[in-house]
């Protein structure tokens, strides 16, 4: 008879390496990307694009002044007042991160519940669509006229703008899981809630993830939105915007929407590091930087 | 007489209604004694599968009655006395290796009194305590691949993994559903080996679909012989070949003479149901 140990010697796939087997993968990641960075053929680009579309802002800010600040006049306005844009951004990043919290909370246990329960699939999804399809700048006013301007309605336009995305994602995410490893846990008698916290919500962090990628910065046009619907009140980059439109000070409008280009990305970044380090385990994430 | 560790009796399983209707089985009959390794070979539609998801509790027969033990595969599973199996390796992507391997022991952890009482009531031993898992992955050849992911791994080593998971319940029923049908021949005749090693240690019960005649008359004490439309045993041959049975028993004569006939009574299976 053949041991064990003597087979382990002779077995084909234990003699080869795994990463011979898939070289593009996984080992040679990181090495490769930080060298990448270095190198003109990735940053040029990025840079000519930069160099072009600031030559042609210069050029339409001197022919059409009325229409477009100077560069160098928006950043005087960033240095003049740090405190200013600094203090509005912080209402506005609170904001948009709070209601994508409550968005996020409610759609994730009616994602649940969807996905385990036929009959709260029928009775919810329809109405979620319609939700979804229902523009939210229509809404945002209303809101304001029912809860005023304090910041309930700031909350509740981010939380509905981030709850369709997360809800359908989230649902097909945690319906995603192979049948066999069902059946293999099925023998097991597994409990509803063993299968659902142990396979399915890790089955739908990828599904989950993408989801993130999108809400993240659309919380802060949710947040924006109600701002905007809301002006006069209260502080946030939005109600600077508005502010600054109706008084001509076009530097200050275009410093306010850089600070909001700058605070989406940011975002935008920190789920992407979020879900390199969550998602080590799967393909998008491997394939992504290789 | 003891009681069997599989019996089935007269079960009838039918798809679909009217005159779309298929019958996947059709009045099968099987029993298997505690600790025999029995396939099941057949064309494809000759309701192996089903009859494997029948033991499994995964589906109810329209008629007849299926035990494992005495109890019924819904009791069985909950006491965690069925292992699967299944074609592909169902490893969970984000646990390595062995926490893949020890995730079956912590769901479910009401088995283990389910079992005793099950174990007490038919007379018979109580189940051991849970093994050590990294123990079990050295003996399959997997000790280095203990911490690494599901996807590092290539698909012979993955489908090892399912096995050593299944194996690592000390089940009393050991499911297997084509197994290895996804792998290349070398890999699959290691991993023949590999099985009957294990098997060899903790003494099933194995229930093993294949569609390969050398797999079958390598692993098994019995082959049951299936035809299709309707699904029914046809034919269940003892292979009465000595253990363990190395890679030189595939080249004896006794080992054609046997492939050779369970090709013709496969063949006869095809046969009748075309006339």
């Amino acid at each position: 008879m053949t041991s064990l140990d003597d087979y382990v010697a002779t077995s084909p796939e234990i003699e080869r390496p795994v990463a011979e087997a898939e070289p593009s993968r996984y080992s040679l990641r990181h090495p490769k990307s930080r060298i990448g960075f270095l190198r003109p053929k990735v940053w040029l680009p990025l840079v000519v694009m930069l160099v072009v579309l600031g030559a042609l802002w210069e050029w339409g800010a001197r022919s059409m002044p009325y229409l477009l600040p100077k560069l160098s006049s928006i950043g005087e306005a960033l240095a003049d007042e740090p405190d200013y844009y600094l203090r509005n951004a912080w209402v506005t990043l609170w904001e948009a991160l709070l209601g994508l919290g409550l968005g996020f909370a409610s759609a994730f246990v009616l994602a649940v519940l969807v996905s385990e329960h036929a009959w709260a699939r029928r009775a919810i999804m329809p109405v979620a669509v319609v939700l979804n399809v229902t523009p939210l700048v229509a809404i945002a006013p209303v809101l304001v006229v029912a809860f005023g301007f304090g910041p309930e309605p700031k909350l509740i336009v981010t939380g509905l703008i981030c709850f369709f995305p997360i809800l359908i994602n989230t649902s097909v995410g945690l319906r995603a899981v192979p049948p066999e490893v069902v059946q293999v846990y099925r023998t097991l008698k597994a409990s509803r809630l063993e299968m659902l916290w142990r396979i399915r919500v890790p089955s739908s962090l990828p599904y989950l993830f993408a989801a993130l990628r999108i809400v993240f910065p659309l919380s802060i046009v949710g947040a924006v939105v109600a701002e905007l619907s809301a002006p006069g009140a209260a502080a946030g980059l939005g109600t600077a915007i508005s502010l600054a439109s109706t008084m001509n000070r076009l530097p200050v409008v275009f410093a306010s929407i850089a600070m909001l280009a700058v605070m989406g990305s940011v975002l935008l970044l920190i789920v992407t590091i979020a879900e390199r380090r969550v998602l080590h385990w799967h393909e998008t994430t491997r394939g992504a930087a290789g | 007489m003891r009681t069997a560790a599989i019996e089935v009796r007269g079960a009838r399983r039918v798809y679909g209604f009217g005159a779309s209707a298929m019958v996947a089985l059709d009045d099968v009959d099987l029993s298997i004694q505690p600790g025999r390794f029995v396939s099941v070979i057949g064309p494809s539609g000759c309701g192996k599968s089903t009859l494997l998801r029948l033991v499994a509790g995964l589906e109810p027969a329209d008629r007849g009655e299926v035990g494992i033990h005495g109890v019924s595969p819904e009791e069985a599973c909950a006491a965690k006395m069925v292992g699967l199996v299944p074609q592909t390796p169902a490893l969970l992507p984000w646990l390595s290796v062995l926490k893949n391997v020890t995730l079956p022991q912590k769901v479910n952890r009401a088995a283990a009194r389910r079992r005793a009482a099950i174990g007490e009531a038919a007379d018979r031993v109580a189940p051991p305590e849970p093994p050590d898992m990294a123990e079990l992955l050295r003996k399959a050849g997997l000790a280095e691949a203990a911490h690494k992911l599901p996807s590092e791994l290539s698909g012979g080593m993955q489908q090892r993994t399912a096995i050593v998971r299944a194996f690592g319940l000390q089940p009393e029923v050991l499911l297997m559903d084509e197994p290895f049908s996804a792998l290349d021949e070398f890999t699959r005749e290691s991993l023949q080996e590999q099985l009957l090693d294990l098997w060899d240690e903790l003494k099933t019960t194995v229930l093993f679909v294949t569609h390969s005649v050398s797999e079958a008359v390598r692993l098994s004490d019995a082959i049951v012989v299936m035809a299709a439309k309707p699904g029914r045993i046809t034919d269940v041959v003892n292979v009465d070949l000595p253990r363990p049975r190395g890679r030189d028993l595939l080249k004896t004569p006794e080992f054609h003479q046997l492939e050779d006939l369970i090709r013709d009574k496969l063949r006869g299976a095809w046969h009748t149901r075309v006339a």
